[in-house]
């Protein structure tokens, strides 16, 4: 197990999450989106960067979510 | 200047750690390739007649113009739903009115808009419209034309102008006329509990929210852009 924390907004939350939870893991992940509100079009982001969804999160990242921008159907 | 330290290790063995500074030139360029992703809030720096006043958000690739606003102009179909008239932005048929919708104080809107310096004057990169809750959470109101991140569909108009207040000027004034259809519509049942009216003597009321808590009808948003919304 490690810890991650996670930041949405104004709201932040640090979790223990298996070994090998994923970008993509947290993205989908009904807990998380629970506790912070996010809905299912998010990008993750570490030190600012766009990270993909099938990344391991490091143990004691701090991950941050931001909405991602749709286009126009 | 040069100092030597002299270290003690856990282990018992000595370490010499010599220290050596020097003054950097670091000239104009140097100090603002260091403060790219620096940006400085600037309250009130003016007052638009109707809207109220705009703060700027003056980074170094970009201006971010925040307009705290009290109303939605709502140009749309409305339909009249046991006695209340509510939004029907993918109607066809129903009548299409000028409607202004007054928020409830505890819902803080912010009209954003960016430009960036270009050749002789300004470019707009877009409008944004964020409804923030009292402990500042940003959300997405249930309206169409509103992407996920907030960024108003506005439809076509000019994105060049001699300066940042015209640029400001001519979003609120897009924002103002635009008519609301069903671009990026999702669900009319939130949009319907949100934005209601009520038929007086003389105009149409704004009625409260149809919910406990506001923001259950709106989705909550995040973007590094709204970190430099100035409220």
């Amino acid at each position: 197990m490690k810890n991650i924390t996670v930041k949405y907004g104004v709201d932040s939350i640090t979790k223990q999450v298996e070994e090998d939870f994923t970008f993509g893991d947290l993205q989908e992940s009904d807990v998380f989106k629970a506790a912070l509100g996010f809905s299912d079009r998010t990008k993750a982001l570490l030190d600012g960067i766009e990270q993909s969804p099938g990344t391991v999160i490091p143990a004691g990242a701090i991950v941050r979510l931001e909405t991602a921008a749709n286009t126009k159907a | 200047m040069e100092t030597t330290e002299i270290i003690i290790r856990d282990d018992g063995t000595l370490v010499e750690r010599t220290l050596r500074e020097r003054e950097l030139d670091a000239g104009p360029a140097v100090l603002e390739a260091l403060t790219q992703g620096v940006s400085r809030d600037i309250r009130n720096v003016m007052s638009i007649p109707d809207w109220g006043l705009v703060h700027a958000s003056a980074g170094f690739n970009h201006t971010l113009w925040s307009v705290a606003i009290d109303r939605i102009p709502l140009h749309a179909r409305f339909r009249l739903v046991k006695g209340v008239l509510v939004p029907a932005f993918a109607s066809a048929s129903d009548l299409e009115m000028p409607l202004v919708w007054h928020a409830p104080p505890e819902v803080r809107l912010a009209f954003v808009i960016q430009t960036q310096e270009h050749e002789d004057g300004v470019r707009l990169d877009g409008n944004w419209l964020f409804a923030f809750s009292q402990s500042n959470r940003g959300y997405r109101l249930p309206l169409p034309n509103l992407h996920d991140d907030c960024r108003i569909c506005t439809g076509s108009f000019p994105d060049h102008y001699p300066t940042g207040a015209e640029a400001v000027l001519a979003s609120l004034e897009q924002f103002r006329k635009s008519k609301w259809n069903a671009d990026l519509m999702r669900t009319a049942e939130q949009s319907q509990r949100f934005f209601r009216f009520q038929a007086t003597n003389e105009t149409f009321a704004t009625l409260p929210i149809e919910a406990e808590d506001w923001t259950s009808l709106c989705e909550k948003v995040s973007t590094d852009l709204m970190e430099e919304v100035v409220l």
